[in-house]
């Protein structure tokens, strides 16, 4: 409790600057309403029940594109991780590739896909997939080589040493990709809705933006926000749970 | 009955092991002795089948070793790395019976057994992590005991503990070589260790020019088990054999 009481209070005086700045009309309170109109605006879409629609469909074209990575990304990165010859052929392309934005990519998914939700899933899975991919590949690469040679003495099988030495043991570096990519995987989804006129918080935040509704634009980015926030907490907490060994010793 | 037959081992044009023979017979504790860097995990991981000799073979039981198998288990030298971090002391020690097959009534039983066998029973639940060297070394002896090795391969598995840790573990590893009957190569850095553990006691040393090791002497251990931590190290026998091999080991 003590330990999140400074941010709190730093979050306070934040927003008691914002009312007084708008209070003051230092801004055109068209493009810069006070948090009183825009946690009311908040409220009411909460108490209306007008939040969820929206809120669940970006939630939900987030989360699909981001399973999506995460399986593909540890799939390939188990593949590439933990054979040479994979890495030889693979990982120049990967360099090549993953430097690439995945916005830039958006016109040639949208070409082929149009302005769906198969296009939106898409590029949020290709834009989310290389922390996952690049974390897996490091994480197998470095497998400790001895306990590479204790399977062998246990003549356990490739996929054995997987599932029970290689995989286990890149976890942590997993997990922090898979956390990075769920980043950016929300703002993805936005940036597709946006683009593509997908129903969602992002399509909801251009919207309110075109007709000047600025405290229903700044209630989006808000609740943005808060879910960016909720969502890697939580994965912070599946990872303090899958990673209970770490903490152990002490 | 485990058998070199002139063993050579060369790395690029670095020759690390030069004529290596020896046999072990089923049942017998060979340790092998040698400063730093003489090639004396090189010749474990030979054994074991991790590498293949550059020249001559192993034999077990007459078959050639041509790649590591279950019946020859390693305990290795750093234990920091040599068990699984994620999983507790039981679930390291359920590995090699995993990779045995073993199934499920007989397998926690296997486990409940091996753990008390090493004096872990009361720490099952444990991270690697939480138990000191000496713990970590029983881990990874119980681990390999359950793989029901026919040769047991350990590269300085004491190197790292304190002498009373030390010594409670030798008389260990002894009793349970002696119970199963399992053939030993015990690899060591401490020639009182090597002796009061050994039937066999071989010196590597780095020949002059070339620094391949080679076998500079060979002796076999004539006291009777089981041996004592006090009486064994005060017999004349035993003071004999550390006074012929001690100018051996001086740099
Ligand atoms: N894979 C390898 N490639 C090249 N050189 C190697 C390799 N493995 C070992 N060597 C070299 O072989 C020599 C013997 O190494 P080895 O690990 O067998 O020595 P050791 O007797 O076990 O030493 P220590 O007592 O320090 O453990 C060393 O000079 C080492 O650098
Ligand atoms: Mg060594």
């Amino acid at each position: 409790m003590r330990r999140v009481l400074p941010a709190v209070l730093f979050a306070a005086a934040l927003i008691g600057l914002w009312q007084l700045a708008a209070e003051l009309k230092l801004i055109n309170p068209i493009f810069f309403p006070s948090p009183g109109r825009t946690f009311g605006e908040l409220y009411m879409q909460v108490t209306s029940g007008r939040l969820w629609q929206p809120l669940g469909a970006t939630a939900l074209r987030m989360l699909y594109g981001w399973l999506l990575a995460c399986g593909l990304g540890i799939a390939l990165g188990a593949a590439i991780g933990s054979s040479r010859t994979a890495r030889e052929y693979l990982e120049p392309l990967l360099d090549f590739l993953r430097p690439l934005p995945a916005s830039a990519i958006i016109p040639v998914a949208i070409l082929f896909l149009g302005l769906s939700p198969a296009m939106s899933t898409a590029v949020i899975a290709f834009g989310s997939l290389w922390p996952v991919l690049l974390a897996a590949v490091h994480g197998l690469k470095n497998t400790e080589p001895q306990l590479v040679e204790l399977c062998e003495t246990l003549e356990m099988r490739r996929s054995q040493v997987l599932a029970k030495v290689a995989l286990p043991g890149a976890l942590p570096d997993i997990l922090s990709g898979v956390r990075v990519s769920l980043a950016i995987a929300l703002i993805l989804a936005v940036v597709t809705e946006m683009q593509a006129s997908l129903p969602g918080l992002g399509q909801n935040i251009l919207l309110a933006q075109r007709s000047f509704r600025s405290p229903e634009l700044y209630a989006g980015i808000v609740v943005l926000g808060i879910m960016g926030f909720l969502v890697n907490n939580g994965l912070l907490l599946a990872e303090r749970r899958l990673l209970r060994w770490r903490s152990a010793a002490v | 009955m485990i058998a070199a037959r002139p063993v050579g081992v060369s790395f690029g044009s670095r020759q690390v092991l030069a004529d290596v023979s020896f046999d072990v017979p089923s049942g017998q504790f060979l340790c092998i002795i040698g400063p730093s860097g003489c090639g004396k995990t090189t010749l474990l991981r030979v054994l074991a089948g991790l590498i293949a000799p550059t020249s001559g073979e192993v034999t077990a039981d007459g078959k050639a070793v041509r790649g590591p198998a279950r019946s020859r288990a390693i305990v290795f030298q750093d234990y920091t790395k040599a068990l699984l971090p994620w999983r507790t002391v039981a679930g390291n020690v359920a590995l090699g019976l995993e990779a045995c097959r073993v199934a499920e009534p007989q397998k926690s039983r296997r486990i409940e057994e091996l753990l008390s066998k090493m004096g872990l029973g009361h720490c099952a639940g444990q991270y690697p992590a939480q138990l000191s060297g000496g713990m970590q070394q029983r881990v990874q002896i119980a681990r390999a005991l359950g793989q029901d090795p026919q040769l047991l391969l350990m590269d300085e598995p004491f190197g790292a503990l304190d002498a009373i840790t030390r010594q409670g573990l030798q008389d260990e590893v002894a009793r349970i070589a002696a119970e199963q009957k399992t053939t030993v190569v015990f690899i060591t850095h401490d020639l009182e260790e090597a002796i009061y553990l050994g039937d066999q006691v071989i010196v590597l040393a780095a020949a002059p020019g070339t620094g391949a090791g080679r076998i500079a002497e060979r002796i076999t251990v004539e006291i009777p088990r089981p041996r004592s931590q006090l009486e064994t190290r005060e017999d004349p026998r035993f003071l004999a054999y550390r006074h012929r091999l001690f100018g051996l080991l001086k740099h």
